[in-house]
Order: structure tokens, then sequence, then C-alpha cells
């Protein structure tokens, strides 16, 4: 309350995003006109405020004219706020002085045929902007201690590879398995591509790192039960043999791998003379395919409208396995009905030449058009040859798709992380932030978020390690400030009615010893419901105070709380 | 002219202002009537924000958060309905409820973002221009039921609403939703009436017979609204004046 | 640890060498980020939008350049390469070669008033795909970091001949400093060391004339269509053809050009199928009447959300997909192409007039591979890609040496990252011991 006495000098920086904002509405006079607005002492429109020039002027603009508020009106704070709020803090400005304002998200780039009005939009969208940012307090963001330890869900060679990177880094680390074996699909695959090496080689290997690592801990036939608690400070429960053990984890790896999916009432499968490609894998690895005439047929289950993505790993495994079988008996006829042979990159491609090259016959087929599997034959038309063509079989294979794990949703809701459509987990950022997921300190590798194949699962392994090193490598962090309070001013407010505890999702309001409202900041994560509801408005939601959003509204209605 | 009506929208940051972002992202075009207030949870809109935003000239509000579910504090969606069930009871009092709305948008339903806004804009641009807009009778009203919403009784019973429905009492009762509903909407009746007698008493509509007329309420109720309003120490005895006694707010 | 005196080198400050160097850095790790152009991220920066998400590229990635030129465990070298290595996993030695800038990076203020007083007029921006001129003292892009002007030693007068010097003596800042020199620096206690040098596209013009690329005005490549749509190009995204700047009403987008092939390059560039995709939204968004055709062999979308990303494509975007293969580009007397193409759904021969062909050229290895391999002592693939295991994708054949990205395999922007996270993961073990 001492820094009453200030007074607040606010700057705005209008964006052109280029012409993303600029090509719209004009920035120059958006930023002469910000002007007269109450407190604002200095405006500037700049090309790109993002880039370091823009930065530098924003520096210049606070060192010049002494601002302690600053405005941004740009994209989103959703991507550019913390590059802005550490730009002031640089200044010496606390970064919760800071007030973004969307004028291209949700403006410039909606409202592209209607310019005036977006013009119009933007000046009372920064006219609130700059109401909020007069009401803005100073916060100072929390500091905790972190726990040296990691938690990877799934032991698939994804959450191998994940565990063994952050434990070959000094981290304590805890490997959970429900299956009784570690190695996930490794254990049912017969040979891997490009390399057609045996599966078991490589699950071989890995078992020896995992075993010679005396910085994991692997749990097998077991599944976490509860996960509390917050980045670098997780309360964890293990349960095993019906026995549950407690662990505190700073980060968290979910690593559980995708389900095969199961053709059902598709192309005739009876598991038997029509069988699944992973199927076949165990036919070829106990040396029991005698089939002279094999037809297999991708995109089993997958592209089509139920489910409309591309698994990515099956047109190599069936090449994989087709070449397999003409290894074994050349005189075989093998043949793929494909509609888009996926093998990107290099050595997949050479791969698909290979097969081509070793007599594999591939048709294909159009989605409109599906093969029909007869009693003896395929039926597939071609468009090419505008008839049907007849390929006589004694076994068929379906290549059907990877999906997603029916029990991701209890996980999800644990960790609360979402998942998307098609049940896969759903990462912060598809394109920058693949690894990490939107709550800190809890990352995703393999196919859990995406069908990947082994050597992709293997990147992704050491991709997550990395992201959840960045927080275990040091023995602290900072939390976020913007949370509830009960402020000494509002004490006398507080009538302990104790709904505030009733509504806290996270349980981090408490009564004290004394019988006094008691609320944990660390726990807190500003959801803001506890000060929308307590009974006489005593909890203030700093950052998004009362204060702060009726001064908005009131902006909205054109007028200026204070003026 | 064509009327373009004013609209404020608050977007809970994790969902609903990231499928606002993808909208833009995706380019998808909807009318520019909205001003958006970014939340960290729609669970943190006060109802008194709707208040006040048709006070000051809002022809429309709309309330979007996370879907039910999916909600990035967990159940702070679920808070935000019980809200906004109660402030669309107020607004219904005086003719208000088409001009408010609460709606589910994801994070990656920017279309749907568009298309929501869109129909919505439309609702409102139906309904005319807010008929408040310097009409003191119906700004007395929105300030009343302003008041009224943020009694600690009503706030009390929103924020114990799931508790007392859905849990047993320490007698191993529970509260049939029914029987919430009863006691949830006499208490939405009185509350705003007892902010009308408040706020007429500053004009100057200070004794029961006045109170009636103004209000359009039996002089019985009247009544006993003051006294209640007096137990509560928000109102006093003032003087008798003409046989009929004065009160005063405090 | 004792982790303060050791560090990561990584070579290539494209989005994988930023993802590397910030995950390092911000483990605590000291990392020396060397990047051969004057700006860094590389490719990525070029982009108008990505897909499947259509963010504008610049916008996600302006962030992660500020943050990378900023960090304090990141010392950036840009116009640097690498040019001896010594020592071996846990202790190598790197000596980099710094090239002239001839602006001092810590003194100019990127106001930009030196490029307007310079006489040299016509200097090709590489940055727009050479489709921008520039003067001959220049920064690449508007947003580029480090936001330093420089001189291209080549078309400056006055480091060629001795005269004018007028930046020099207009620079407010005195930043202008003609007779700075390359210089050597040496890096010692290198730990690991990263090789993310990315890619290059084919442009060679022998082959692509095939196309009537380099013959034809109005048959650009893929690179050079993205600057044109770019909003920040030389089009300011208002696409129009080079020949007559007429508005373009229908475009073809012919894939595998140079890739999938014994004529040029076996393998296939991988993500081709899906920037055409994106590029043909983008210019939709300039002009809704416009036609795309994408003449294509496989459409190879395994990627998240990429499925959904082509039923966009074709059901709000007017994109046409023909299963193809091309014979040969021709052009009519208005200088619109004509394609001859096999549609090997039905087996015809057909042609087809349009405004614009693009052609999807295939992905190579950076230019200067295989140089850098020698230096480090790596293997290279038969494609002239860094040799990695498919079981130990981020190792070369050098222990303490790794790879990501396009430096080992074309793919696209977040399998990039991801990779680049892992390579610093395994750095990490490196330095801490495992």
């Amino acid at each position: 309350m001492s820094e009453e006495e200030e007074e607040i000098r606010i700057g705005v920086f209008v964006c052109h995003c280029g012409s993303n904002i600029g090509g719209y509405i004009d920035c120059k006079s958006i930023a002469e006109w910000a002007k007269s607005l109450p407190h604002v002492v200095f405006t500037q429109d700049n090309l790109y405020t993002c880039s370091e020039t823009g930065l530098a002027q924003i520096k210049k603009g606070v060192n010049e004219n002494n601002l302690n508020r600053v405005i941004v009106a740009s994209c989103t704070p959703r991507t550019h706020e913390p590059l802005f709020r550490s730009c002031i803090q640089e200044e010496g400005v606390n970064p919760y002085l800071f007030n973004f304002v969307n004028i291209r998200d949700q403006n410039t780039w909606v409202h592209q045929k209607e310019p005036e009005k977006a013009f119009e939009k933007a000046k009372e969208l920064i006219a609130m902007g700059v109401a909020k940012a007069a009401k803005l307090e100073p916060l100072e963001k929390i500091i905790v201690d972190t726990t040296p330890t990691a938690l990877v869900i799934g032991a698939g060679v994804a959450g191998i590879t994940a565990a063994l990177s952050m434990a070959n880094q000094g981290f304590e680390t805890h490997l959970v398995e429900k299956e009784a074996e570690i190695g996930g699909k490794l254990n049912i695959l017969d040979k891997l591509y490009p390399t057609n090496q045996d599966a078991s080689e490589l699950l071989k290997s890995l078992k020896k790192r995992v075993n010679d690592n005396t910085n994991l801990t692997v749990y097998t036939s077991a599944s976490v039960k509860s996960i509390e608690g917050f980045i670098g400070n997780f309360e964890i429960e293990i349960e095993q043999n019906g026995n549950v053990k407690e662990l505190t984890i700073g980060v968290i790896i979910v690593a559980v791998g995708a389900s095969l999916f199961t053709p059902t009432g598709l192309f005739n499968y009876d598991g038997q003379k029509r069988i699944t490609q992973a199927e076949l894998e165990t036919l070829l690895k106990n040396n029991q395919v005698e089939s002279s005439n094999v037809v297999m047929i991708q995109c089993v289950g997958s592209r089509i409208e139920e489910r409309k993505y591309c698994s990515s790993v099956c047109c190599m495994v069936a090449l994989k396995n087709a070449l397999e079988i003409k290894e074994r008996n050349p005189k075989a006829n093998v043949t793929i009905l494909f509609r888009d042979l996926y093998t990107p990159g290099t050595y997949y491609e050479d791969y698909y030449r290979r097969a081509r090259e070793a007599g594999v016959i591939f048709i294909e087929y159009a989605p409109e058009k599906m093969p029909i599997v007869e009693d003896n034959q395929v039926r597939v038309h071609n468009e090419y040859l505008g008839q049907d063509i007849l390929i006589p079989y004694d076994l068929v294979v379906l290549s059907t798709p990877l999906v997603s794990n029916e029990d991701n949703k209890d996980i999800a809701q644990m960790l609360k992380v979402p998942l998307e459509e098609n049940g896969f987990f759903l990462e912060a950022h598809v394109k920058l932030r693949p690894m990490d997921f939107a709550t800190d300190g809890v990352y995703i590798c393999g196919s859990a978020k995406w069908p990947v194949d082994i050597t992709e699962s293997i990147a992704q392994g050491y991709a997550a390690a990395s992201r959840a090193s960045t927080i275990i490598s040091h023995s602290t962090l900072e939390v976020e400030g913007a949370t509830s309070s009960l402020p000494e001013y509002n004490r006398n407010l507080c009538t302990g009615c104790e709904v505030c505890i009733t509504v806290c999702p996270y349980k981090a309001i408490s009564k004290d010893e004394n019988d006094e409202i008691l609320i944990q900041q660390v726990l807190c994560k500003g959801c803001g419901v506890c000060g929308a509801t307590c009974t006489n408005h005593a909890i203030v939601i700093r950052h998004f105070t009362d204060d702060q959003i009726l001064s908005e509204i009131l902006a909205f209605g054109g007028q200026y709380d204070g003026v | 002219m064509v009327f373009e009506p004013k609209i404020l929208g608050f977007l809970c940051n994790w969902c609903s202002y990231a499928g606002a972002d993808l909208a833009g992202v995706s380019r998808v075009q909807y009318p520019p009537n909205i001003r958006v207030i970014r939340v960290m949870c729609s669970g943190r809109v006060d109802p008194m924000f709707i208040f006040k935003a048709f006070q000051v000239g809002a022809d429309g509000v709309i309330v979007m958060g996370c879907h039910p579910g999916d909600c990035h504090y967990l159940e702070g969606n679920y808070e935000a309905e019980k809200k906004y069930n109660m402030t669309e009871k107020f607004l219904k009092l005086i003719g208000f409820d088409n001009r408010v709305r609460l709606e589910w948008v994801s994070a990656s339903e920017g279309t749907r973002y568009g298309a929501v806004v869109t129909e919505f804009t439309q609702q409102i641009k139906d309904a005319g221009p807010s008929p408040a807009k310097d009409n003191e009778e119906l700004l007395f009203k929105l300030k009343a039921l302003e008041m009224a919403a943020a009694t600690d009784r009503m706030r009390a019973l929103v924020g114990r609403e799931r508790h007392i429905t859905e849990d047993e009492n320490v007698y191993g009762e529970k509260v049939s939703l029914e029987k919430f509903n009863e006691i949830f909407d006499k208490a939405i009746k009185d509350e705003y009436e007892r902010a009308q007698v408040l706020l007429s008493l500053e004009k100057g509509v200070n004794n029961v017979k006045l109170l009636a007329a103004k209000l359009d309420i039996d002089p019985s109720i009247v009544l006993e609204h003051l006294l209640i309003l007096k137990q509560r120490m928000e109102i006093d005895f003032g003087e008798i004046m003409e046989n009929t006694p004065v009160f005063v707010r405090l | 640890m004792g982790e303060n005196s050791k560090s990561v080198l990584i070579i290539g400050a494209g989005i994988a060498g930023i993802q590397a160097a910030l995950d390092l850095g911000d483990m605590g790790i000291k990392v020396y980020l060397i990047e051969k152009n004057p700006c860094i991220g590389g490719r990525m920066s070029q982009l108008d939008k990505t897909f499947p998400t259509l963010d504008c590229s610049i916008c996600i990635l302006a962030p992660k350049l500020s943050e990378c030129y900023r960090h304090p465990n990141i010392t950036l070298y840009t116009l640097s390469e690498v040019q001896k290595v010594e020592g071996k996993i846990g202790n190598f030695t790197v000596e980099v070669l710094k090239h002239a800038r001839y602006v001092k990076e810590d003194a100019c203020t990127n106001c930009g008033d030196c490029a307007a007083i310079c006489p040299v007029r016509g200097v090709k921006n590489y940055f727009d795909a050479d489709l921008k001129t520039q003067a001959a003292i220049f920064i690449p892009f508007p947003a580029a970091v480090p936001p330093v002007y420089m001189i291209d030693k080549d078309a400056c007068v006055n480091l060629n001949y001795g005269i004018c010097g007028l930046c020099a003596q207009n620079c407010g800042a005195e930043a202008i400093d003609l007779t700075q020199k390359d210089s050597v620096l040496t890096i010692d206690n290198v730990s690991a060391i990263i090789v993310a040098t990315g890619l290059d596209l084919d442009e060679n013009i022998a082959p692509l004339s095939h196309y009537g690329y380099g013959i034809y005005q109005n048959v650009v490549t893929a690179m050079e269509f993205e600057r044109l749509i770019c909003a920040s190009g030389p089009q300011a995204g208002h696409l129009k053809r080079i020949s007559d700047g007429v508005d373009p009403k229908k475009i073809a987008f012919l894939q595998c050009i140079d890739s999938r092939t014994q004529r040029a390059q076996k393998y296939c560039s991988a993500i081709c199928c899906m920037y055409t995709t994106k590029e043909a939204m983008v210019a939709f968004e300039h002009n809704d009447e416009l036609e795309s055709y994408v003449f294509y062999i496989d459409m190879r979308a395994g990627g998240k959300g990429f499925q959904n990303f082509l039923g966009r494509g074709k059901d709000e975007y007017n994109i046409k997909y023909i299963k193809s293969k091309i014979a040969k580009v021709n052009v009519d007397e208005n200088e619109s192409p004509i394609i001859v193409y096999e549609d090997l759904d039905s087996g015809e021969i057909k042609q087809m007039t349009v405004d614009i062909v693009v052609l999807a050229t295939c992905i190579i290895p950076t230019l200067g591979l295989d140089k850098l391999a020698n230096i480090l002592d790596i293997e290279l693939n038969e494609y002239r890609y860094v040799k990695t295991d498919p079981f130990f994708p981020v190792e070369t054949s050098k222990e303490g040496i790794f790879t990501c990205g396009c430096a080992r395999e074309p793919m696209d922007i977040p399998r990039s990252v991801a990779e680049a996270s892992g390579a610093a993961a395994r750095a990490a073990e490196v330095i801490r011991g495992g």
C-alpha cells in the first residue's frame, strides 16, 4: 500500500507484427490516440515488438519516461507475455506490472474484412488494458525447493530410454510398468526395421542397461495410484503386489505407449487365416509361417471416418514382414494393398525399394472401393485396369493402427493433463513444445502422444528426459505469484464461513491453529474461484482482483475509475 | 443506423481464450462486437461483474470456460456454472436473461469459438439495444440485482450448493435438488426485494407505505424485509413521521 | 558435479540447435552456439506459417530467438564456422573461425541509417530466396537475431576498392568498422558437440530445368513460393505471377522433384506433402478464388493432426490432389505453364495449364557438411547426411558427438525439436558422467 504515493506512468507499445496487425489497422495512429488515455505518458508503434529491436525500444521507453506500467498490444499473452515480462524486469520494473492486449489473434486476424471495426475494437481493448494496468500491483514469485527425482510411467522403449537418461544424469529415477515385464511392444515384435535385427536383441541390451544402473528402480506389475502436489514436489503412490509405496518426485514423464487395434468385423478377420500384423509377428517369431500366397491390406481401421489418422508405423511393419516372408520363402507371393505408402525419409524409402526389388507386389486401392476378402481370394478394384483383380491367398494380414490406451483417461485425470480427440495425450504445443504438457513438471514421449516407431520413441525418450532435467537440475524453482490471498487489511472482513475451503479444488485453503483462514501459496494455482465465492469479499485474487477486473468493465463502458 | 451491440466476454485462460486465439490462427472470421476480459478460470467470474457490465452499457455478456471435465483447475467450471445459473435467475427478474450466455469452448475449438460468438452476436442483435441505457428504473434494478447477488446469503448458497446437494450433513441427511432450488429461488426473490428496499431508502423512499407502492409488494412483506435488514444491521429506525416509522440505511 | 567449467558446443542455430542450446542452458550447462549465417533461426524463420496448426512461424519462433540470445548460459557466435576439432569425448578443443561482420555487434542499434545511405543497391537477399534486393550493408530480415547489420563484403565498394565509407560516416552509434578482420577463437573444455546443421534445398538449375525452372518465370521453388506468400516477404504476402504481376487463379504444386527418383535423390524428403498443403492454404487465404492442384505419388501425412489438415485442405481451401507422375512442364504464349502428366489413377496422359508451378525440391544435407564431417571425424551415410544408427538416433559415429534434426535425415519441425532435446539429454549425460 506504500506504493500509493507513486505516480502511475503507463507506456503503451503497439505492434504491427509485420503486416499481421499493421496491414489491417493503422498502428501509428492507435499509438498516438493511446496518449489520451489516463495515466499514459508514452506510446510507440513497433514493427515487431517482440524482436530484439522492439524489446530494446521498450527498455528505452521505460528508462527515458520512468514508466512503471507497460502495455504491449500485439498477439497473445499465451505465447508472448513471459518475454515482455522479463524485458521490463530487466529494466527494474516488476514483471506483474506488464499488461497484454490482444489485437492480433482476437482482432485483426478474425476481422480481416472489417478493418475499420477492428481499428475501433483495438482502441477499446487498449483502453480496457490501460484501465487494468493502472490498478496492477507488483508481485513476487514464490521460491520452492525441488526434489531431484524422476518418475517415468510406462517401461516400453520410450520410457526405458527416458528413465536411463535421467538416471545417467545422476537423478534418482523410478520406472513403473503395469505389465510383468519391461520392454513394451519389443516383447511381441519379431524383427525391427530398417536393420532387421531381432527385437529381442535390443530388448536384452536395454534390460542389461536398466539392471546395471544404480540410480534406477523398476516396478513391474505396478501402477501409479495417486499423484498429488506440483512441479518439483509431487507426492506419488505406487501400488505393486498390493503394497503401496510413497515417493516424493520432482518431475514426471508419461510413456505409457499405445494399444493394438483388433479389427473385429473388418475384412473377415478371424485370427487364423486372416490375422493382424501383430499376430503375424508372433508366427514369424515361432517360425510358423508356411503360407505361400500372402495378401496384406494397409489402413485397416485407420484413415476412415471414425479413425481419421494415419498410424505411421504400419507401412514399414508390412514391408518388413513382407521382406521376412520373402527371405524365408523366396517363392512366396506377397502382395501389399495400399492407399499411400508411408515411407518418409532416407532409409525407409530405401526399404520400400528393397521390397519392390525382392518381388513384393504393390497394388493401390481407393477408399471408395475397399478390397473384399473372400474365402480364398481378395478382390481389389484397380482403376488403372478398370476392373477387379482377384488375388488368391492362404493368409491375409491386416495392418491395423496403434490406438490410444483405454486407461489414458485415468492417468490424464491424475496428472491434470489433456487428451486429444483420438485419446492420445495432448502436448503443450504441437510444433515447438512437443514433449511438454501445459502442466509444469510433466512430460510426454513415445506412442502415448502419437503412434511412432522405435527410432522415434528412443529420440523422444531422450527428449523428455532433457526437458525434465531442465527442472530438477536446480535445487529450487520459482512458483507463480499471481495467487489467491487473504490480505491483512481484509482479515476483519473474513467471517470464517469456510465456503472458500469448500470450493478450492486444490485443498490449498484451511484453518490454522487459531481458527484463521490460511491459504497455502504453493498449492494455490490462482484459479480465483475462492475470491469469486468469498461471502464477504475478503479474499483477493492477485493480478485478477475485483478492482482490476471492474476497472476493465468500466473502461469497456467508456468510463474510467478515478478519473 | 445498424445496431452494433456491445458484447463483453469473460474467457478462461486455458480453454476458451486459447480457443479464441486458435480462431485467429485459423483466420475464422466473426463479428467484431465482442470485447474480451481474460480470467484464469471461468469460476473467477464474480456475478457482480456481469451486473456491472450491463450497468455500464453492455448489450450482452458471455462467459466461456473449459468443457465439463476439462477444467484446468479441475472443477472451476462447475463453480462457474453455479454462479452463472444464479446470475441468469436474477436477470430473468428484469427480462435480461436472453442477454447472457454460458458456453464451453476448448482450446482446440477455434471454429466453434467463431460460431458461438457469431451466433450470440446475432442473438443480441435480434434482442435489440439494451433497454438499460439511460433508463434510471432499469439501472436501479440492475444495481439492486448486483447488491442482492453480493449478499453473503446468496454467495454462501452458491458456494455450498454442490456440498449441500451432493453430500450428507452431520445427521446423515441430504437436501434434494428440488428442495434446494425451492430455497434458492425464494432467496433470489427476497434478496432482490431487500436490495431494492435498501436502494430506495437512499432515495428518500423511507416508509412501508411508500416502499410498498414503489416496489409493488405487499406492505406486510416490506415490513418483513425491513425487520430482517434491521437484524442484519443494515438499516435502523429513524424518526416517526405522520404516524409512520421512517427507516434509514446505515 | 563440477559442471561449471565444462561446456557443450552446438553447430547450427536453426530451430534444432536453438532447442538443444535452450535445454542445456536451462539445465545450467554452458553452451557455445555456432552459426554460419549472420542471424539465427534457420529455415523456420523463413517460413510464413507452419503446419498443421497454421501458426505464424516467426511468431512462435521469435520468443525462442530472443531467449537464446539473452540466455546467460549461451554464448552465440554468428558468421562463424568450426574449422578444427581436437581431443575426445569429455574434452574437445574447438577452433572457430569468426568472419568479419564489419559492424560491431554491441554497438549497432539496428536503426538502418547505414543501409539508407549505402550507394550499392541490387544485392540479392538470401533470406528472401534472392527475390528481393538490398544495399551492401543489410540485416537479413526485420526480426533478425542478433539485431545487427552486416556488410556484404563482395558487394561493398569500400572493402573492394577502398572508396566510399558513407555508412561509417553516417552511423550515429559508430558501430561500423571497415577494418574488421576474420578472427579465430579457441574453445577449450568442450565435453560434447551437437551437429545441428540442418538442410539445404536442391535448387541446382540444371536438373530442375526439366520442369522449366530457370527457363520459365512462373515456375518457382517451394522456398521461393514460401517467401512470396509470406506477409513480410518480397510481395508482402499478396501473391502475384512473376512474369506479369497478375493474380494467379490456378496453381500447380509438383511433389517429389528430384527425390524418390533414380535420376537424382532416391529418398523421400518427408515434409513436402505437408508444407505444400500449407502453402496452398496460405495462398488461398489471400485469394479465395484460387484453385490448387497437388501432383503427388504417395500422400505422406503420418504426423499428429496431419490427416485432418489434409481434409481441411480439400474441404475448405479448394485443394485437389492428383496421384500422378510428371512428364514435362511447357509454357503457352502467356507464359502460363502447361503440365504434362500421367494420371496414376486412370493411366491416362493429361495436360493442365496453370498460372504458377511450385516445385517441391528435394531436401539435401547442408552444403559444406562433407567438410565439417572431416573436421569432426564423423561418418556420413550414402546420402551424405550424418550417419546414425536407427536405435541410437542422436549419436554419430564418434563418441561425444551427437546430432539431431535434418543434419541426419529430412524431418519436420516437431521431430527436429524433439531430437534436439534428445541430443541435449545425451550431451548432459556426458557432462554428468553417465
